[in-house]
């Protein structure tokens, strides 16, 4: 059979997004829909796994087979997805709040497995479906509602964090430069292994500090350094990742940090080297060869 | 599973009558219906020592041994939670007759270090025997004048013949077997069969080590009571209730199994793992039960039976994905192995407690199955219906198992795969499925007649939708219609039509006419049977009602069940009477006496007998509530309490 050239056209969906006008999460459906179009991805082959959150409802705007799970467990339910049929191309999201906050100990996992998958986190730096509470990711001093005296806890650094803790490919980019972003999906997706994008996503309605504006000044991309950012090597990528904290969020490097090779987890289960799970024929499996042991 | 005439006729004529009344009579002394002799061959022996010892391997080797010489064989253990010290011990219990429960009393006691004789003391039956190492000091320990002494030189003959400490065990199971007079090529084959695999210098060093036993007893002309000989070549399975929950699985089609240690589940996961290359299936030990669960419905999702499996504690973690799998009608099979709550509790120890837990948890409103197998027989083909049911309705579905019957060893007739055939339910396929309109989602929740939808997997071309774990409309997207959000409920409520034609009938044990019920639900199986046969003796007409689907319960069938019972009486390993309770608010139907144990341990036939048989000479008058505890409090965990 002949297949139809895959278009963006082919990832949208009829449903209107319930976002904020303005929302930067508008800006990664869109790059993302061009990204899986640009790779020629079919949208059946596909899944989205998100978890809950402004963020996780991305499924439903985004035309491919989705699972819209529970607060923090995106990246659970995808690893099974991705086992079960490793053929499919996996993608896993969530916002701040949902990854490294209440599925933070899952995030740190997965990163040690390098499950060929990918994994956007769209970091708006705060609670945005419950009205604006701090998140693990929001900066210092910031007053939310549940911070009235403004965070006093240290933010987390989800950059390093996957340099150190395994990821074969740790990105960012900024929701407000979709090309770029789009870019980095498609490296992102073609990597073989687990792939962190976690993109500043400006919250219009609850985020009165990390806006627009905010990003497009601080923002700059790792690939237009001069010179070249190394992105194999470690120490340099664990530098750049501490530069927003250095300079006091002056600079907010995008782009890709740090990127090795690592057989997949998929590639150590010599069961599942041929077909994928889901492949195999269940309907009268014989279980008399495990009989031997137990006479 | 009985034997006929020709196989009794095999039974060695020279066998002492008396020898194995006195157990019984000792064990039911002093109780208000006399229990004669129930069985002609039922004997006990134990192996026992501290954590680490091997009892465990030792235990099993001795359910091999006399499964393979044609016995119906009980090997269970008792262990404490920790890893080294305490005391650990594994009963087994044969006969020629069906027996599927620990005794109260061991005949014969293998000692493996001081406590174990001071712990099994109370426990020993008259006339019982144990050896032990000479080595060991018993003088300050209380002794019994009706329990004969073999000390033996255990460690200087494993020494003797080339063993290590460590394989003392070895020598003692052979000194076991002589003084029961078995023959030594029956645990001669099992050695090579068990360790073969580590090559011929251990095979050679454990069965000189219980050759070494076995001719020291032999040679020493012991004056003992049993001659227990191997009745026929029997090919029969010896197998704990997890791994046929396992093996069950692996029949009915899972392909994935995700986990996080915890007992008494944990040796499902292990056995898994260790077959995951033969049956091409996945096993994942994942960093959580949150994981667990949510990877298994992930897998399930993308169109492989998936299961995943734990005890209580780790299946509170589970609930919020137990509804999630329900809200987006995603298939998923929970193993629930129960350990006395609530908590951490005893984790080593028994309890039939999460039933009602098992039932309610979660938010909202949904069908559910709850299974429950009461022998290992069961705990197959019910692991295998699990996985159907889960698929066919898109629901969740929990198996109930308990340390007791998920730990202990049974020897068991080979399953039949023919009765455990597999149905996938509505599973559409890309050939049958029409283009989308553009920018459109495939109605994955399509209001159906009868509730279940079909579902698409993901890869399959003009499926594509969302499944999701917020309220939605037919294609998935979420939906806050008042009108669609009532429908969607009515439909997945209306499975529960076709999920209770799915509920089997309890089995009736005993003479179905008989007027004295006793009610039961998974693993309190094993002993009421046991209870029914010593009861018979005693002139006790009752029969035994078990039920393995425990919910939904169908009003009708309980009726049914219940009808021409003048007293029903309920026997669970907990304390609120939980099956009771889902009996009265599925049936109405009330039960007359509760016999309840929840000190960890399970029931033991004799102290089921021994409370129905003082209901039956009180005319069935007194207390409603029956509550059976161990005379014999002998802690395992802390053996400084004693002293030792």
């Amino acid at each position: 059979m002949m297949m139809a050239e895959i278009t963006v056209m082919d990832f949208n969906a009829k449903e209107r997004p319930q976002w904020c006008p303005g929302c930067g999460n508008f800006g990664i459906m869109t790059a993302l829909r061009s990204a899986l179009a640009e790779l020629g991805i079919p949208p059946h082959m596909s899944v989205i796994s998100s978890g809950i959150g402004c963020s996780s409802k991305m499924p439903h705007y985004v035309r491919t087979y989705g699972f819209e799970g529970l607060h923090g467990r995106s990246l659970p339910v995808a690893s099974g997805i991705k086992l079960a049929n490793h053929k499919l191309n996996v993608i896993a999201e969530g916002g701040d709040g949902d990854g490294y906050g209440i599925g933070m100990g899952h995030f740190q996992h997965i990163m040690r497995r390098n499950y060929d998958l990918t994994y956007i986190v769209h970091n708006n730096q705060l609670y945005a479906l419950t009205t604006g509470q701090a998140s693990p990711t929001t900066q210092l001093g910031v007053k939310t509602k549940t911070t009235p005296y403004g965070v006093v806890e240290t933010p987390f650094n989800p950059i390093a964090s996957a340099i150190l803790g395994g990821a074969t490919f740790v990105s960012r980019a900024f929701a407000g430069d979709t090309t770029h972003l789009k870019e980095i999906l498609k490296q992102a997706m073609k990597h073989r292994g687990f792939a962190l994008v976690d993109v500043m996503q400006p919250c219009v309605t609850f985020n009165k500090l990390n806006t627009y504006e905010f990003f497009t000044k601080r923002c700059y991309k790792l690939e237009e350094q001069m010179p070249k950012h190394d992105i194999g090597d470690r120490s340099v990528a664990l530098e750049k990742a501490f530069e927003p904290e250095k300079t006091n969020y002056e600079k907010i490097p995008i782009g890709v940090f740090y990127k090795t090779e690592r057989a997949t987890y998929e590639d150590t289960l010599p069961q599942i080297k041929d077909k994928a799970l889901v492949e195999y024929d269940v309907s009268d499996v014989d279980i008399s060869g495990a009989y031997e042991d137990m006479i | 599973m009985g034997l006929s005439t020709h196989d009794l006729a095999a039974f060695p004529a020279s066998f002492p009558d008396g020898a194995y009344s006195i157990r019984l009579k000792n064990a039911c002394a002093d109780k208000a219906v006399e229990f004669p002799k129930v069985v002609p061959m039922d004997f006990a022996c134990k192996i026992a020592a501290q954590a680490g010892a091997g009892v465990m391997v030792t235990g099993r080797l001795l359910v091999r041994c006399f499964s393979r010489g044609g016995y119906n064989v009980v090997g269970y253990p008792e262990y404490p939670s920790l890893i080294r010290g305490g005391h650990n011990t594994v009963q087994v219990r044969i006969s020629d007759k069906p027996v599927s429960s620990p005794s109260e009393k061991q005949d014969l006691l293998i000692a493996l270090n001081k406590d174990a004789v001071f712990y099994q003391m109370p426990s020993m039956s008259k006339g019982g025997a144990i050896i032990y190492d000479e080595l060991i000091d018993i003088g300050k320990f209380p002794k019994r004048a009706d329990v004969n002494m073999y000390p033996l030189p255990l460690s200087k003959l494993t020494q003797e013949a080339g063993g290590t400490e460590q394989m003392k065990n070895m020598a003692a199971l052979g000194a076991s077997l002589a003084m029961i007079r078995y023959p030594f090529d029956v645990i001669e084959h099992l050695i090579r069969d068990e360790f073969g695999r580590k090559g011929e210098e251990v095979v050679k060093k454990n069965i000189d080590a219980a050759k070494a036993g076995y001719n020291h007893v032999k040679s020493s002309h012991f004056d003992s009571k049993w001659d227990i000989k191997p009745l026929r070549e029997r090919k029969q399975l010896v197998i704990t209730g997890n791994e046929a929950i396992a093996l069950g699985a692996l029949r009915g089609g899972m392909k994935f199994y995700a986990a996080y240690p915890m007992t008494p589940a944990s040796s499902i996961l292990h056995y898994l793992v260790e077959n995951d290359r033969a049956f091409n299936i996945v096993v994942k030990q994942t960093e959580d039960e949150i994981a667990a669960i949510n990877y298994a419905i992930g897998a399930s999702f993308a169109g492989a039976r998936a299961m995943t499996g734990t005890s209580g504690g780790g299946f509170a973690l589970m609930v919020e994905a137990l509804g999630m799998a329900a809200m987006s009608e995603t298939p998923i099979v929970v193993v629930i192995s129960q350990r006395s709550g609530p908590s951490t509790g005893l984790p080593t120890w028994t309890e039939q407690g999460d039933l009602g837990f098992a039932i309610h948890a979660s938010q909202g409103d949904f069908p559910r199955v709850v299974l429950a197998p009461g022998d290992v027989q069961e705990c197959f083909y019910l692991s295998a219906k699990a996985l159907n049911l889960a698929e066919k309705y898109q629901v969740p579905v929990i198996v109930l198992s308990d340390k007791h019957l998920s730990e202990t060893i049974f020897s068991t007739e080979l399953f039949n795969q023919a009765k455990a055939k597999i149905e996938r339910g509505k599973i559409v396929e890309a050939k049958d499925l029409a283009p989308l309109p553009q920018m459109s989602r495939w109605h994955r929740y399509a209001l159906t007649e009868d509730g279940v939808s079909p579902r698409t997997l993901p890869g399959t071309p003009n499926g594509e939708h969302v499944a999701s774990s917020y309220e939605h409309d037919q294609t998935g997207f979420s939906s806050e219609s008042f009108i669609m959000r009532s429908k969607q409920v009515d439909k997945r409520a209306k499975k529960m039509e076709l999920l209770l034609k799915e509920m089997a009938e309890p089995t009736i044990y005993g003479p179905r006419d008989a007027k004295i019920a006793i009610v039961g639900w998974g693993s309190t199986k094993l002993a009421a049977i046991d209870a029914l046969a010593i009861l018979e003796k005693a002139g006790v007409r009752a029969k035994f009602i078990h039920f393995t689907h425990v919910y939904p319960l169908d009003p009708k069938i309980v009726k049914k069940a219940f009808r021409g019972c003048k007293v029903l009486i309920d026997v669970e390993n907990n304390s609120a009477a939980q099956f009771a309770q889902v009996v009265k608010e599925s049936a109405g139907a009330e039960m007359d006496f509760h016999i309840l144990k929840y000190d960890a341990r399970p029931f033991f036939p004799e102290q089921i007998a021994e409370e129905v048989g003082k209901l039956a000479k009180n005319e069935f008058k007194g207390e409603k509530r029956i509550e059976v505890v161990e005379k014999e409090d002998m802690e395992y965990y802390n053996t400084q309490r004693y002293g030792l």
